[in-house]
């Protein structure tokens, strides 16, 4: 399930204008047969003069047929464009999307195969009269398929309206997703090297900033072999790249480094020291090199965690229980022989689905890792109820039909309970995985899907493979204790295993949506161990009552997803935990902000992303200091917090609004006063300065 | 010596498939040798010129670009003024049999009376191995090996990179300023420039 907003944006885009009448726009040259056809949007129709406006050439490649970056790559011819503007109109450097790549026969085209925009400011100085701004660009592209290239070219127009007053019409939604599909200013300057036909770029990048497939795109034309592979490696906070030279006469370069599909950082680079250190990853263009190997090798660690899984207290009880009982069944070797495939089945199934629902979730964009599930609280109330209920299942509060972890396994049903055993350890064993699996999961990352899953598969065998011994080398089997009347004490004190993983569970559940929503839980966990010894009450004296028990159980876990805190508590909650530390803040947004300063509030907003080093150091250095925090306590300063981690327009265009292409922005509102915009670089100093300086003036007016 | 085309053929094959197009040819350095078939099926070998500047075209009839240098008659006049000179012009056509541009000797003739080419000889590379050699990349590129076998320019023909015949007019032909200068003696200038156009064709 792969589901990209851009995609949808972009279709939605179309979509709107088909059915509205074009505003304004139209092909003067009145070309139909254009492979790649341009179509030129403004944001708004209306303007006023000293402002700015963006225009976008939406272009709208036929199928087969693709459009180029501003530098092609091997061969191939960037986009022209000669503006016919009135006076006082000025055109600003064209912005292109984030390409890809397109290698033919050894030669590297930059490209764009679906529809792109490229977004151009025109500013408007503060001379020009209100009334009609004809606005019109003769632009020229190349447009090729993979067997042919077709120069093309239009006249494009626009006619504005200059306003007086602040425009009226609401601006052109199409361009949040124009602008999502840009590259974002990385805010920090790389390095490169050229020595022996090499070509070397390091780029400040956090490490945990997680990268799928990097490609650098540099702009200026004959320095990279652009046909050569890249390797890239990650030391720290820098991302490292080597690829062949073509060339050693710049000495500042720029370009895009692209992380994800349509995900990509502007930065430019200055000459100097580049060594070839840190982890090697795998990039693009060595995708088949190493991965055979590598399966092996990450399969032979899925392996070795599954079967380490086993003595996890999560699995532990459940599996050793099981075991002592396949023993017991000893005689029969068919019956212990399918019971052990059955449970391995189990294991296999839900490993490799769990494993699928986390590949899907990453093809569709979201930043998730190995036990996903328990970052969503409702999965982890589900998995306590059931930990529990195992628990007091061990305990012997009650005895299951069908999950039999105990005596009763000499009945006929015993393949399916040995599956249902299987499907429950595999997906009690998840929150487990975490160390030792990381290596074996982060290889799933680079390989294709299909081999990823292999590794999940080879997960679940692991964690199946004691049973399989069991079963299949009589030997082994022969040597487990016999069951007796000490089982019985045995599989009690396994309950405390059990016990100590739903704790585990309860604190991770308190962490994701706080102690209040906690105590609810907990009540409704109650519940279900109160129908759960009622039940068993019921099967002391001999009485089913198990549809009933069914269905309160039921009653109780839906309660209790439904009690659980929504989204918005959930993330307020996650940023006050992420912000218990130093200096709380409140999520960034404009409204919040004229809120605030209506009531005459100090502010203090500032835009960062977990990509972008110069914020983070600036958060560690300034920022999030006791002596920070203190002052701007002091002075009753509320701190707005935006996050452009990912595409967020309403930030894109706040920033823009401050002539900021990208974060860090640093701002101050003194109550009733403009704002300042603080240095790029902040200290202690530069922030408690500004509060003081607030503190005395607001001292000096009362005293007046 | 007689047995060093078949080595040099052996070596370009060699380089092609290590590494499909990093092997391009370095400024300042001995020009790969090669020896193809031109379209009357003679063999034609780029050292039997040495003591000559050499001028090689990469050539694609269906390219826009090439079209742009040949409806405007720009690239016919190089050809001649170049031989003129006494350099030795030789076309190349890497497009692969079934891909835009390809031609079989008679179909390359036909054209050449047709358009009028006035180059030395066509040379007919559908495998693309000396293509792939000299790093072509693009139709028209462009290179320039001097008598002693020197690469002294490789790039576009000129510094418009348009497919508008117009723009011809007022642009800098690369090829013409650099044999002007090497029959002066001096450095070639331009020793290098992005070329544009359509990509070769190659067969993988």
């Amino acid at each position: 399930m792969t589901f990209d907003f851009r995609i949808v944006t972009i279709m939605l885009a179309f979509i709107a204008f088909a059915v509205a009448p074009a505003v304004g726009a139209q092909n003067r040259l009145g070309n139909t047969e254009l492979n790649v056809p341009a179509t030129l949007l403004a944001e708004s129709q209306q303007v006023k003069a000293g402002q700015s406006v963006t225009l976008a050439f939406l272009m709208e490649p036929k199928p087969t047929w693709h459009g180029y970056w501003e530098n092609p790559g091997d061969a191939g011819i960037g986009m022209s464009f000669d503006w016919k503007l009135p006076d006082g109109v000025t055109a600003g450097e064209p912005k292109f999307p984030v390409p890809d790549t397109l290698l033919i026969s050894g030669i590297m085209n930059y490209v764009y195969k679906g529809d792109y925009a490229i977004l151009v400011n025109l500013t408007l100085s503060d001379s020009v009269r209100p009334g009609p701004l004809p606005i019109s660009v003769k632009s020229e592209w190349l447009s090729c398929t993979d067997e042919i290239c077709v120069p093309e070219q239009d006249e494009l127009s626009i006619t504005l309206q200059v306003v007086a007053g602040d425009p009226a019409a609401a601006p052109d939604k199409r361009f949040d997703g124009f602008r999502a599909a840009l590259p974002r200013p990385l805010g920090s300057e790389a390095t490169f090297a050229v020595s022996d036909d090499k070509f070397r770029l390091s780029v400040p990048l956090p490490a945990n900033v997680a990268i799928d497939k990097p490609y650098f795109f540099i702009k200026e034309d004959g320095m990279v072999d652009y046909g050569a592979a890249q390797t890239f490696s990650r030391d720290g906070d820098r991302l490292i790249l080597e690829t062949g030279a073509r060339g050693d006469s710049l000495d500042r370069i720029s370009g895009i480094l692209k992380i994800a599909d349509h995900t990509g950082f502007l930065f430019t680079a200055t000459k100097g020291e580049v060594a070839m250190t840190g982890l090697p990853l795998a990039g693009e263009g060595t995708k088949t090199e190493g991965n055979a190997s590598l399966l092996l090798l990450a399969l032979g660690g899925a392996l070795l965690g599954g079967l380490l899984l086993n003595l996890m207290p999560c699995v532990f009880p459940i599996l050793s229980l099981k075991a002592i009982s396949l023993a017991k069944a000893g005689g029969d070797q068919a019956e212990v022989r399918r019971d052990a495939l059955a449970y391995t089945a189990g294991v296999v199934l839900v490993a490799t689905a769990l494993g699928a629902v986390l590949l899907g979730l990453r093809a569709s964009g979201a930043a998730v890792g190995w036990a996903f599930q328990l970052q969503d609280p409702r999965i982890i109330f589900v998995l306590l109820a059931l930990v529990i209920a195992i628990g007091l299942n061990l305990a012997g509060l009650f005895e299951l039909p069908n999950l039999n972890f105990g005596n009763k396994l000499t009945r006929k049903d015993g393949a399916a309970g040995s599956f249902w055993t299987g499907a429950l350890a595999a997906f009690v064993a998840t929150p487990c995985t975490g160390p030792f699996m990381a290596a074996a999961l982060g290889a799933t990352i680079v390989l294709p899907p299909i081999a990823a899953l292999v590794i999940f598969a080879g997960l679940g065998v692991g964690l199946a493979l004691p049973f399989l011994l069991i079963a299949f080398v009589p030997a082994i089997r022969s040597r487990l204790p016999k069951p007796g009347p000490w089982l019985d004490n045995f599989r009690k004190a396994m309950a405390i295993p059990m016990f100590l993983t739903a704790i585990g569970l309860i604190w991770l559940l308190g962490r994701q949506i706080g102690t209040d929503a906690l105590g609810l839980s907990l009540v409704f966990l109650l519940t279900v161990a109160l129908i759960l010894w009622w039940f068993g009450g019921g099967q002391m004296k001999g009485q089913s009552r198990g549809a009933l028990t069914g269905a309160a159980m039921l009653a109780a876990i839906i309660g209790g997803i439904v009690a659980l805190p929504g989204e918005e508590a959930m993330s307020s909650q996650k940023l006050a935990n992420t912000s218990t530390a130093t200096l709380p803040s409140e999520p960034f947004s404009e409204a919040r902000l004229s809120e605030l300063r209506a009531s005459g509030e100090p502010v203090f907003a500032y835009f960062t992303a977990d990509w972008c080093i110069t914020c983070k150091a600036n958060e560690a250095a300034a920022i999030q200091r006791n002596e920070t925090a203190e002052v701007f306590k002091a002075a009753k300063v509320t701190v707005l917090m935006g996050d452009w981690t990912r595409p967020d327009p309403n930030i894109s265009r706040f920033l823009e609004k401050h002539g900021r292409a990208g974060v860090p922005l640093y701002l101050y509102y003194a109550p009733g006063e403009e704002p300042v915009v603080l240095p790029q670089i902040l200290t202690v100093a530069t922030l408690t300065d500004l509060v003081n300086g607030s503190v005395q003036s607001a001292l000096a007016d009362r005293s007046l | 010596m007689r047995n060093l085309p078949p080595f040099a053929l052996a070596a370009v094959a060699a380089i092609t498939l290590a590494s499909p197009l990093s092997a391009a040819q370095k400024i300042g350095a001995l020009a790969q040798d090669f020896k193809l078939t031109d379209v009357n099926g003679k063999t034609v070998q780029l050292s039997q010129f040495r003591g000559k500047t050499v001028v090689l075209e990469w050539h694609n009839p269906g390219c826009p670009f090439v079209s742009k240098h040949y409806s405007s008659g720009n690239m016919q006049a190089t050809q001649k003024a170049a031989r003129d000179q006494g350099a030795i012009w030789l076309t190349i056509n890497s497009g692969a049999k079934g891909k835009q541009g390809h031609m079989t000797g008679s179909e390359a003739k036909a054209l050449i009376a047709r358009q009028n080419i006035q180059s030395t000889n066509y040379l007919l590379d559908a495998r693309g191995l000396v293509g792939k050699a000299y790093g072509a990349r693009a139709t028209p590129h462009m290179y320039i090996i001097d008598g002693s076998g020197i690469l002294v320019y490789q790039g576009a023909i000129d510094d418009r990179p348009t497919a508008d015949t117009a723009d011809i007019k007022d642009a800098r032909n690369h090829v013409l300023a650099a044999l002007k200068e090497i029959r002066s003696g001096d450095k070639v200038s331009v020793a290098q420039s992005r070329p544009y156009g359509c990509s070769v064709k190659y067969a993988s």
